[in-house]
């Protein structure tokens, strides 16, 4: 059910589509919002469960922000950009939050290792990987752009290549190599300490 | 940075990928066409292709939901830190809520959550990325006028760029604008009088530096309800003014926008004509609020922006007195000078205009005493202004609280049983109930945290953790419980008379017990002739239970602006990480703290460190050193005499230009300035040890370590020095101590190997090198393939260079590191081959030389006694 604010929501996603950059930055807090109370209601269930799934949770976001019919698929796909970027900083916080809390203030981080499912023997975790994902922005911005969108926005291949205007033949080359940029440079270090 | 053959990795990776595997090798080997590099990256990709396939599959989220599904307690965090990130973070800051929006964009509530304060963020609607020339001139004027550091002015933390739009944040100020504070009760005379007396402050500060504001104006005055006026905006106007201009062509009055609507009623007539504007236009915008402030109207009013220009250029204002009753001559006088229409005939300075309502406000009498009304004089900076002294008090008290309380704690550490850890300090009362000693007190409060805070061995609350107990009148005791710390220290301040008093008590959580009491009881006349003094004594007295390090933070300041001081701290701390992040952090920090004060000598100093210590351990040296150098000649022009500086040119002179002599008497000068600056005896420690003195060196060395017991590389590198004087087995067990506190320190790891393998205990040193967090680095990779070479494993120490080769396309590689696995291999030509390139780079490790046991099968060879000749070495 569309909630009071969706009127609003979508004449931001379709001025900010038509190249409104100021409509991106009332759109962003407002999805925001939704996006952190979902997360907490999916939290809860979890424990209690059920089974949570990134898509379903920003669609349930969309579905309640967004007036559905007056926005074409490709605002949709918009949404779901803005929605990975969120859920990228919300995370990622979290897992660093949660690195420190746990070595006592030392920067040292934090597995959330099992479901990640990497290389065996190693663990790897979110705030690693977000390093990872900027240092691959600089070599490659879309593909840490693609990273992005499917795995902290849980989009699937054609979502992804809506969203960057990309075909999905692109995103799923981009997608392979990426993992294994990512992986390599994870697993063999990224940082100097002298 | 994007590799040159980034587009042909990626097409041999996927055409790769669309055969067998078994046949992908060979397809590399041809379609890379001889391109090593080429080759070997692809196939690197190609190796995790496989152990990539099921990798960050599943989507973040459920991965962390199920992660904590079975940690309710983990759930529960990330709960509240989702509440948390309430709305989108730009930068370090996140957003709060908004507080208003205006012409040149909105602004919000923020939190700075790296200095971990609230600021006012402005996100401006103008372009900041076009024309160098304007963005850097506004830059430029709002940090000068923020620098000036004066009362009235607001302080701008930090402008900057978030995806494409410029931002400012700035000192949040809680309080009203102007246009609010009018729109409710009328203002009284005296109330009026203060405000603009005030407003005249910060525009005699900014003129007397060049900065006309242009756009005064009540949306750009905030009262905090103490009644303390900040003005905003300092040149934003200008940068505005000429952005639309540009945009439009036409006389930006003419342009019906709401943007300049708000603007005319305060326009000068220069203004409105589009000439050319003077500090002058500031006077008279001032006038016009002066003038609203005490009638409520506005003197040229008129239905359209039209209108209100016609009534600037041509009309008369009604006179004052005949709006309100019991209007002082002198105050119509006021206004109507600085309303006039010929600037000419204007007050020429606001500080004349200042003068005239200083005087006005006394006539006026003490209906309430002029509060931070501080406008100084252009001509005259008096030595004792009640102001001045005030705060020159306020700080005295808070350096001898400080160092007290850093004294006790240190003490208390010795005898160990009583040891102070944590400590939260709580708002100082203001016993007096003036805005002007809750200022104080306020501050006092938190520059005892920002000072407190650098003592590394004690755990000091954060301001925002305390300041929620400001006014609660809460038990000292129990508040200790609930945060959870050790000691609490609670104070008072009270103004009598001319006279300030402080009263502090710091008290242990667990039995009440008092640990310290004082009373600072100053006269206001004699404070500044006093304060070295006592200082000094003082200092003196807990100088034995200061580690020396964190005395010098106490005592000297090198600025007055209390912003570029913490940003000091924050870079010295992160200098001391030296990896790649901390020192660029670090770098930003220094940077940062000059540009609050360009004549911060100490923050160029930091910068030559941070410079310096980028290009011994991960940069080509030949891109940092040369800015190192710069920023250390710069610290030395603002003071000569600045320790730190001097051990900072040392270090350079040492490390860069092989400046043997000179770089001994940098530090030989530093230490002679600053007997107590740790760094000048850990870098001359190095020095002696390289140059093979070794005694000196470990005294030094040991000097160091006492004067900072808390830095991690000076612990580890009395190792160093131990080994060079081939002390190998003292080594291993300090090495082992230091290892033992901090496993996961990779200098000491390093050292350790390095001691076993001078031991001939190649099989320990291989075992130390692998243990390292980063086994191979680009400052420090050739170890473990030289102890290879040493140990017989050949193959292994081929591998070795074949990984530093790999590593070369990511990152800077030192060539001193191959040097020394070919040196260990016997292959004197490709060693010589990297030693000249390391000597090319300036190879920082190459200064270790002469001492360096991994090239001692190259020293007969005569190019290498003739490399050493070129550094100006002998063998």
């Amino acid at each position: 059910m569309p909630t009071p604010e969706s009127h609003e929501v979508t004449q931001l996603l379709l001025a900010w589509s038509a190249g409104d950059r100021a409509a991106l930055d009332r759109l962003i807090p407002l999805v925001h919002a939704e996006l952190h109370t979902l997360a907490k209601r999916f939290m809860r269930r979890e424990r209690a469960g059920h089974t949570l799934q990134t898509t379903a949770l920003i669609n349930e976001a969309y579905m309640r922000l967004i007036d559905a019919q007056e926005v074409r698929w490709q605002n949709r796909a918009h949404f779901f950009a803005i929605a990975a970027r969120l859920m990228r900083q919300i995370l990622v916080d979290f897992a660093r939050e949660r690195g420190y809390q746990k070595r006592g203030g030392a920067a040292r981080r934090v597995e959330l290792d099992e479901a990640l499912v990497v290389s065996p023997g190693r663990n790897e975790d979110l705030v690693a990987l977000d390093e990872a994902l900027n240092a691959l922005a600089e070599v490659d911005a879309r593909k840490s752009r693609v990273v992005e969108l499917r795995f902290f926005g849980g989009l699937n291949l054609e979502e992804t290549a809506e969203a960057l205007k990309i075909s999905p033949d692109t995103v799923r080359r981009d997608w392979r190599l990426a993992k294994s940029w990512l992986l390599r440079r994870l697993s063999e270090g990224g940082q100097d300490e002298a | 940075m994007k590799p040159e053959n980034w587009e042909q990795v990626e097409r041999l990776y996927h055409d790769a990928l669309e055969r067998e595997s078994e046949s992908r090798a060979a397809f590399l080997d041809e379609a890379s066409e001889g391109n090593e590099e080429l080759r070997r990256e692809v196939a690197a990709l190609l190796a995790y292709d496989e152990k990539a396939a099921s990798f960050i599959e599943a989507p973040a989220l459920d991965v962390a939901a199920k992660a904590l599904a079975s940690d309710p307690k983990a759930a529960e965090q990330l709960e509240s830190l989702v509440a948390s990130v309430v709305a989108h973070q730009i930068g370090t800051y996140r957003l709060l809520s908004t507080l208003g929006a205006g012409g040149m964009g909105e602004v919000h509530l923020a939190f700075d959550t790296r200095l971990e304060r609230k600021v006012a963020l402005k996100l401006l609607s103008v372009d900041l990325t076009t024309d160098d020339e304007r963005v850097r001139r506004f830059r430029q004027e709002a940090l000068t006028a923020s620098a000036l550091n004066h009362p009235n002015i607001i302080t701008v933390y930090e402008i900057g760029e978030w995806e494409d739009r410029a931002f400012i944040a700035t000192e949040y100020v809680e309080g009203v604008t102007l246009r609010t504070r009018m729109r409710g009760r009328r203002l009284p005379l005296t109330g009026a009088v203060d405000i603009a007396l005030q407003i005249a402050g910060a525009l005699a500060a900014a003129h007397r530096h060049g900065i006309v504001h242009r756009d005064i104006k009540p949306e750009n005055v905030m009262v905090r309800p103490d009644g303390l006026v900040k003005v905003l905006d300092f040149g934003i106007a200008k940068y505005a003014e000429s952005a639309r201009t540009r945009e439009s062509k036409q006389s930006w009055i003419r342009t019906e926008t709401g943007v300049v609507m708000g603007t005319t009623a305060y326009m000068s007539p220069e203004q409105a004509r589009g000439q050319e504007v003077d500090a002058r236009t500031d006077i008279w915008s001032l006038g016009v609020i002066l003038y609203e402030m005490v009638t409520r109207r506005l003197p040229f009013a008129g239905k359209t922006p039209t209108d209100r220009v016609a009534a600037i250029l041509e009309r008369e204002p009604e006179p004052i007195s005949k709006l309100r009753r019991g209007i002082p001559a002198e105050l119509e006088r006021i206004v109507n000078r600085a309303l006039a229409k010929n600037r000419n005939e204007r007050y020429a300075q606001a500080a004349d205009l200042a003068a005239d309502l200083r005087k006005l406000r006394a006539a006026l009498g003490e209906e309430r005493p002029p509060r931070f009304a501080l406008p100084v004089p252009a001509r005259i900076l008096p030595a004792l202004s009640r102001p001045r002294a005030t705060v020159a008090l306020a700080a005295l008290s808070l350096m001898i609280i400080a160092l007290t309380v850093a004294g006790l704690v240190y003490s208390r550490r010795d005898t160990g049983s009583t040891a102070v850890n944590s400590l939260a300090i709580l708002p100082l009362v203001n016993v007096s109930g003036s805005a002007e000693t809750e200022y104080l007190s306020d501050g006092i409060t938190e520059s005892l945290i920002n000072d407190l805070s650098q003592l590394s061995s004690l755990r000091v609350l954060a301001r925002s953790t305390v300041f929620r107990y400001k006014g609660r009148d809460a038990d000292p005791l129990k508040v200790g419980r609930e945060l959870g710390v050790e000691a609490v220290l609670t104070g008072r301040v009270e103004q009598r008379g001319d006279t300030l008093v402080v009263q502090a008590d710091l008290v242990k959580v667990v039995d009440g017990s008092q640990l310290w009491g004082g009373r600072f009881n100053r006269r206001q006349s004699d404070v500044l002739a006093v304060q070295e003094e006592v200082s000094r004594e003082i200092a003196g007295k807990l100088r034995p239970r200061l580690s020396g390090e964190e005395q010098r933070r106490l005592t000297k300041h090198h600025t007055e602006n209390a912003e570029a001081y913490q940003l000091y701290l924050n870079g010295r701390f992160y200098w001391e990480k030296r990896t790649p992040e901390g020192l660029n952090r670090a770098i930003e920090y220094f940077r940062e703290a000059i540009a609050r004060d360009p004549n911060y000598a100490l923050a160029y100093a930091g910068l030559a460190d941070s410079y310096a210590l980028l290009g011994v351990f991960h940069l080509p040296p030949g891109e940092t050193f040369p800015k190192a150098r710069e920023a250390a000649l710069n610290a030395l022009r603002i003071d000569d005499t600045l320790a730190e500086a001097h051990a900072a040119l040392g270090h350079i002179k040492q490390q860069y230009e092989y400046d043997w002599a000179g770089a001994e008497r940098e530090y030989k000068r530093a230490i002679e300035l600053n007997p107590n600056y740790a760094n000048a005896h850990h870098f001359y420690a190095l020095y002696l040890t390289m140059m093979g003195r070794f005694d000196e060196g470990l005294a030094e060395i040991r000097r160091a370590q006492e004067l900072e017991p808390f830095s991690l590389f000076i612990h580890a590198n009395v190792g160093a020095v131990l080994s060079q004087a081939r002390g190998y087995d003292e080594a291993i067990s300090h090495l082992k101590k230091v290892l033992e506190m901090n496993p996961n320190f990779d200098h000491a790891r390093s050292l350790l190997g390095f001691a076993y393998r001078q031991k001939g205990m190649y099989e320990e040193a291989i075992s130390e090198y692998k243990k390292r967090a980063v086994p191979v680095s680009g400052g420090s990779g050739g170890e473990l393939g030289l102890a290879y070479a040493l140990s017989g494993r050949r193959n292994e120490a081929l591998k070795e260079l074949d990984k530093l080769q790999e590593l070369s396309k990511q990152r800077y590689v030192a060539p001193y590191n191959r040097a020394i696995i070919y040196a260990g291999l016997g292959d004197k030509d490709n060693a010589l081959q990297w030693l000249e390139r390391a000597y090319e780079d300036r190879s920082t490790r190459l200064v270790w030389i002469r001492l360096d046991p991994g090239l001692d099968k190259l020293r007969s060879e005569p190019r290498f006694a003739e490399l050493l000749r070129r550094m100006n070495l002998t063998a």
